[in-house]
């Protein structure tokens, strides 16, 4: 196949090397969100979307309106229990918990020959192990942000996701189906996090999201491309670089079919939470 | 458009216009959502008004055709020796012509100062797109593979779609829609296509302006203030980014070589828009 390995290996070094310089974005911002976290975690929200979230947040029961309403906040935002509850702590736990499956589904991957092994096409085991590495960042930028918030680390998978890897794992019998079920993966992570992107309450876990959300959506970007070669049994064509003279016409938009990326798919926001 | 059709293509093509049909139509119910979150921009103009923006001027990426690059999409050049002043006609031709500054002329701040920075990107892009295609047409660049051409058209229509989508949140709040570009960008796309002389120059130069609008609305997310906007400029940066992919894959580039996007690049709205 036309796989320059060299190249390959020089490409993901600047990669590697481009993305010191993003993680040190991401730093900043996680900096930022505990200073604020710290100093008022409601500083630049809006009173409505506070009133909001904070009832969303709260366990059903009799005993705020006993207790009054008020007296209740100011008691729950200063307990480690509340911050767990949180919709913000929530959609950060439920995104790592998207990326802790992720990082499962591409280490069993892997394991598969014609994925990792000697069978595998080269850019789609290169992809699949750069693309784990980037998920486990991922989620350690996720858990970064709810410890940090003081809510606990999430380390499990998203339990309903998990059910659906777990369903597709005796279907895994070749690169199709593996990239059909990272597809579903990637693309429900982009929507879920577009989704929340514009439902965090906090500025810093928003722009911690929102660094993630388009990444993801590139990984979706690719598998598409991947996926409709594979279907077109031009497996052979999958490399870097491409011979684009021979890429039928449509492999140039197949990675990207809309002008809006969607959130129809997107996953419930306490989905992943810790329970 | 002139198509190269000489290569055999090992793969079927109807398939693939099939499965780039089912994504078409999936693109359409995203419409109505998007539709929902622009009203509900239009409905918070006050708050537009009032929002402070504080998008940040940095260094463009080391990355960046305008400031060097290689590529390695082979096997095509340009007859002539450079794009020259296609670029110009496109932008107009586009729809996208030369007015006095939108956000000047209208005194647009906040929020809204920055819906015409995003509008204004829109347009240049498509008018960039535009000259791209055009330099095809007339013959200028030949040897280019159907898949390029077919990125180039899709996503100058998506960006067509995200330039109206800008533009109805300045008319929903009483305000003009930007049909200039931003002219701070326009000056440095212009002396680079200028000089490019072969599809990977052009895909460089697209590959520029992608991220420079990827890292703009990342900036955005993190400066508006209305909840609407932010949700707009999210269900639209993923997709510069997923253009940005393709583009490099195209170039034989690794398609996703960050784990966390950047802002390196993000335009600001000082950007002469015009």
């Amino acid at each position: 196949m036309a796989l320059d390995d060299t190249r390959l290996r020089d490409l993901l070094t600047q990669s590697h090397d481009l993305h010191s310089d993003a993680m040190e974005t991401t730093r900043v911002a996680l900096d930022e969100y505990v200073e604020l976290a710290h100093d008022d975690p409601w500083a630049d929200v809006d009173p409505a979307t506070r009133r909001a979230t904070l009832l969303r947040g709260l366990p059903k029961s009799g005993v705020l309106a006993a207790a009054g309403l008020g007296t209740a906040m100011v008691a729950l935002l200063a307990s480690p229990a509340f911050a767990d509850k949180t919709m913000d702590v929530q959609m950060l736990q439920t995104a790592a918990s998207i990326e802790n499956l992720a990082v499962a589904t591409y280490d069993t991957a892997l394991t598969l020959d014609f994925i990792g092994g000697a069978s595998a096409n080269a850019v789609v085991k290169a992809f699949a192990e750069k693309t784990k590495a980037q998920h486990q960042q991922h989620a350690e930028a996720f858990n970064a942000a709810v410890t940090r918030l003081g809510g606990k680390a999430q380390d499990q998978p998203d339990p309903v996701l998990l059910g659906v890897v777990n369903n597709a794992k005796p279907s895994l019998t070749g690169p199709a189906q593996v990239v059909d079920l990272a597809l579903e993966l990637e693309d429900g992570a982009a929507q879920t996090y577009v989704a929340n992107t514009g439902t965090y309450s906090n500025k810093n876990a928003r722009t911690v999201a929102a660094s993630i959300m388009g990444v993801e959506a590139q990984h979706v970007a690719i598998l598409n491309a991947v996926k409709a070669l594979l279907a077109g049994g031009a497996a052979d064509l999958i490399a870097l670089p491409p011979d684009a003279s021979k890429l039928p016409a449509a492999a140039g938009s197949v990675g990207f079919p809309n002008a809006f990326y969607p959130t129809t798919d997107a996953r419930p926001a306490s989905e992943g939470a810790v329970q | 458009m002139r198509r190269n059709r000489k290569q055999q293509i090992a793969i079927s093509e109807a398939e693939l216009v099939s499965m780039t049909n089912d994504l078409e139509d999936a693109h359409h119910e995203t419409l109505p959502s998007m539709r929902e979150s622009l009203a509900e921009w239009s409905d918070s103009n006050d708050d537009i008004r009032a929002g402070i923006t504080r998008l940040v001027s940095t260094p463009s990426s080391r990355r960046a055709f305008l400031f060097g690059g290689g590529a390695v999409l082979g096997g095509v050049a340009l007859a002539g020796s450079g794009l020259g002043g296609g670029l110009a006609a496109a932008v107009t031709r586009s729809g996208a012509r030369s007015v006095s500054s939108a956000t000047s002329a209208q005194k647009l701040t906040g929020d809204l100062a920055v819906v015409a920075l995003a509008a204004s990107l829109e347009n240049l892009a498509v008018g960039t797109y535009q000259a791209a295609i055009d330099a095809v047409t007339q013959g200028k660049l030949t040897g280019v593979p159907d898949a390029v051409v077919t990125f180039a058209m899709t996503a100058q229509s998506q960006h067509k779609d995200h330039a109206a989508a800008w533009n109805g949140v300045l008319t929903g709040a009483g305000k003009k829609a930007v049909s200039g570009v931003d002219l701070t960008v326009k000056q440095s796309v212009d002396k680079a296509f200028a000089q490019v002389k072969d599809v990977p120059g052009l895909a460089m130069l697209a590959l520029d302006l992608e991220n420079g609008a990827a890292a703009t609305y990342l900036a955005a997310i993190s400066a508006v203030k209305s909840p609407a906007g932010i949700k707009t400029a999210a269900t639209i940066h993923p997709v510069e980014m997923q253009h940005a992919a393709v583009l490099n894959f195209l170039l034989g580039q690794y398609p996703v070589p960050d784990s966390f996007a950047k802002t390196t690049g993000a335009r600001t709205v000082k950007d002469k828009i015009g």
